[in-house]
């Protein structure tokens, strides 16, 4: 792998195979390939089902694929699991907190388990709480906190270790406006910083202004991979929306 | 220097388990507070019943009594010492003794000397007072005696049934009218005495008497132990003049002089208890790791941090690793709880009225202690690691509450064997997991354990062999994306 290329996401033909007793195989992804860069949010959309989420999951090394590799930063997400989870930042609203921890021993504990050094996470804590404006509820136990706290922990729990790539799994649906509207700026600051972010989710106008690539995919399938723009420019009303349907129309 | 993922884990889990009312519930306050409050309860319950029970009045019908009017004043004398006790318990009241500790010494005189020697009461003055009330020479075994027959049925002797029962001289009804008579409480036995039974004793001879009771009811077999040794003082009162009369040595009729001596090692209270504590233990282990189990699997699942927790760069064999050794904690803390608060009960005595009875108190070296608890490591090891594979195989809390529930009776069963008095530890039973720990917890607590230490093999070879095999499959199962994502 070569320097410039640290801090990026090659897909190469992952696939995922369920296999269920009841029924029979079930191909969750089907052979997909994408590059997502630094300083760049590729997004992956899709209806519900469509793989999003099995996607990132093999991405951030929950699930082992059955077929293909990425390459996450320079390593292997069969090879070598750990050095990939070291350098990624996941949230997903399946990532939940410790209710019974308060925000801060939430941070802390994940701080240790990246083997960060107890003065490392104390001085990231300190500066992050002070830049999400956190240090009122720090000590609170997270089941006391609001959506919007709880999502504010959920980001500093993300970002403690400083990773280069984002891993965001649909992480607005059934928040509110407000709450959301964090995670957004959020996303987009991880991308000033230069940070390579995948950000999945069903919602037209969350691409339209967040994503600078956009991967469609469809029953595990990738049907379109392409700058928004390119996207766009698909159906004579430039409008994400008509883009996706006449792309997925086109299997279905 | 940087730390070690299972460490980290462990210390996580630990504190969020113990900020978790349920498990702190199970885990801590069951065997701390539970166990004494039971233990008291019930051997409360039992002394203030069986008291009452002996305190009422007992109805016993003689049938034939005009066949021997000089044996019915005999039987009416056994029972009017009823009275005679009854002063006699009163004194001693008077002098610091309760009724619930009297009950406790039964007839055992040394049971009594060493309640006397607890309480701090001077033995000697009282047993003269106890001769003033009873107005008889006999040392202080009688008045034992008569203390322990306060606490028999109160015999009344009757020679008529309520006619409402019907005639019980009609041989045809008869024990169809005593059986009613018996259930409906109004006698509680009966006693018929033979044809001429007065001729027959004082022609040297022997009388034929028939008590009539039911055994399912305690009120009459009661009634009818009492009648037994009625008559049996009876009978030796007719002897002593019999003898007399032919002035023949006291000794004539009675041989032998046959007393049996306890030795000063385990008691009763030690057999009882050594059958009840491996249970009791083995049962706290189960349950002080049953809520921790299944809140660190399937509680995890349920909300939604499993996904937080495997993002972490940390292998999965450190996080299951770092959660089994909590649950493991948990199920020796809870052992150990149940086990320290019963030693202190007794100690405290609590249980004052049952250590009263045993020889010696109920008690074991810190070597045994030591043996106990390495013990219990084994099986909780076995416990730990079958609950958190259920638990991690559960997709809901309430998922794997009802996994556990069967698994209590598939685990919990084997230490059963400690209440079956045939089982012994050998070489087959101290290779059977669960069933071999609770043996030997049984040997340990009634002092036996030299004898066995040859079975520990068995026992530490077989259990951390299971135990071990099972870690291994919950490691194995926490890597199965199948069993993690039960979707």
């Amino acid at each position: 792998m070569s320097n410039e290329k640290q801090n990026h996401v090659m897909v190469d033909d992952l696939t995922k195979v369920f296999s269920d007793k009841k029924r029979k195989k079930i191909v969750a992804v089907d052979k997909i390939r994408f590059e997502a860069q630094p300083g760049e949010i590729f997004g992956l959309l899709g209806v519900n089902g469509a793989g999003k989420t099995t996607t990132l999951r093999m991405l951030a090394t929950m699930l082992t694929p059955s077929q293909g590799d990425a390459v996450v930063c320079g390593y292997s997400i069969r090879k070598q699991p750990q050095e990939v989870r070291r350098r990624i930042g996941f949230m997903s609203t399946a990532t939940s907190l410790y209710g019974r921890l308060s925000a801060k021993e939430m941070v802390t504990y994940f701080g240790r388990l990246h083997a960060m050094s107890a003065a490392a996470i104390e001085q990231r804590i300190a500066k992050l709480f002070a830049l999400l404006d956190m240090e009122e509820f720090a000590d609170r136990r997270c089941d006391k906190l609001s959506t919007g706290m709880k999502q504010k922990v959920s980001i500093v729990r993300t970002v403690l270790h400083d990773p280069d790539v984002m891993i965001f799994d649909e992480p607005t649906s059934g928040l509110d406006v407000l709450t959301s509207r964090t995670i957004k700026r959020f996303v987009l600051d991880c991308k000033s910083r230069g940070k390579c972010v995948l950000f999945s989710t069903h919602n037209m106008s969350e691409v339209e202004n967040l994503c600078d690539r956009v991967g469609v995919i469809h029953a595990g399938r990738m049907l379109a991979c392409e700058p928004i723009e390119v996207l766009r420019s698909r159906t004579p009303g430039k409008r994400v929306e008509d883009a996706f349907v006449s792309l997925v129309g086109e299997t279905s | 220097m940087k730390p070690n993922p299972i460490v980290t884990v462990f210390r996580k889990e630990l504190k969020d388990v113990l900020r978790d009312r349920r498990t702190l519930i199970f885990m801590l306050l069951m065997p701390t507070v539970a166990i004494p409050l039971l233990m008291l309860i019930m051997t409360e319950v039992m002394t203030h019943f069986g008291e009452k029970m002996a305190r009422e009045k007992s109805e016993v019908l003689i049938i034939n009594s005009e066949e021997a009017p000089g044996l019915k004043k005999l039987l009416e004398r056994q029972t009017s010492l009823f009275v005679q006790a009854q002063k006699v318990l009163r004194l001693l009241e008077s002098r610091g003794f309760t009724q619930d500790e009297l009950s406790m010494t039964k007839g055992d005189p040394e049971a009594f000397k060493r309640l006397a020697a607890k309480k701090g009461i001077e033995l000697d003055e009282m047993v003269g007072q106890l001769r003033d009330v009873l107005g008889t020479p006999d040392g202080d075994l009688s008045g034992m005696q008569l203390v322990s027959q306060a606490f028999k049925p109160n015999i009344v002797l009757t020679t008529k049934l309520d006619a409402a029962l019907g005639d019980v001289t009609d041989p045809g009804s008869k024990e169809k009218v005593l059986l009613e008579a018996i259930r409906t409480n109004a006698i509680s036995a009966a006693v018929e005495l033979e044809e001429k039974t007065e001729e027959r004793i004082s022609d040297l001879g022997s009388a034929k008497i028939k008590i009539y009771y039911l055994d399912t009811s305690e009120r009459s077999s009661l009634a009818q132990k009492s009648l037994i040794s009625m008559f049996r003082s009876a009978g030796r009162e007719i002897v002593e003049r019999r003898i007399a009369d032919k002035k023949l040595p006291v000794t004539f009729a009675s041989p032998f002089e046959v007393t049996g001596k306890q030795l000063p090692g385990p008691g009763v209270i030690e057999k009882i208890l050594s059958m009840i504590l491996p249970y009791l233990i083995l049962v706290f282990a189960f349950l002080g790791a049953m809520y921790p189990a299944i809140d660190l699997g399937a509680g995890e699942k349920e909300r939604g941090t499993l996904e937080t927790l495997l993002v972490a760069p940390v292998s999965r064999f450190s996080i299951v690793v770092g959660k089994y050794l909590v649950v493991l904690t948990a199920a020796l803390v809870s052992a150990t709880l149940a086990t320290l608060s019963l030693a202190v009960s007794f100690h405290v005595g609590i249980f004052s009225a049952i250590s009263m009875l045993s020889v010696g108190s109920f008690s074991f070296s810190s070597g045994e202690a030591v043996v106990a608890m390495l013990m219990v490591l084994p099986v909780g090891c076995i416990f730990a690691a079958l609950l958190l594979t259920l638990s991690i195989f559960a997709k809901s809390f309430k998922e794997g509450q009802s996994y556990a529930a069967p698994m209590q009776f598939v685990l919990v069963l084997p230490a059963f064997v400690s209440f079956i008095p045939g089982i012994e530890l050998d070489w087959i039973t101290s290779s059977i997991p669960v069933v071999n720990v609770s043996l030997a917890l049984r040997e340990i607590f009634i002092g036996n354990l030299d004898q066995h230490a040859i079975h520990l093999i068995g026992i530490f070879g077989s259990t951390s062999l299971v135990a071990g095999l099972l870690i291994w499959v919950a490691v194995r199962w926490f890597q199965r994306e199948q069993v993690l994502f039960r979707n």
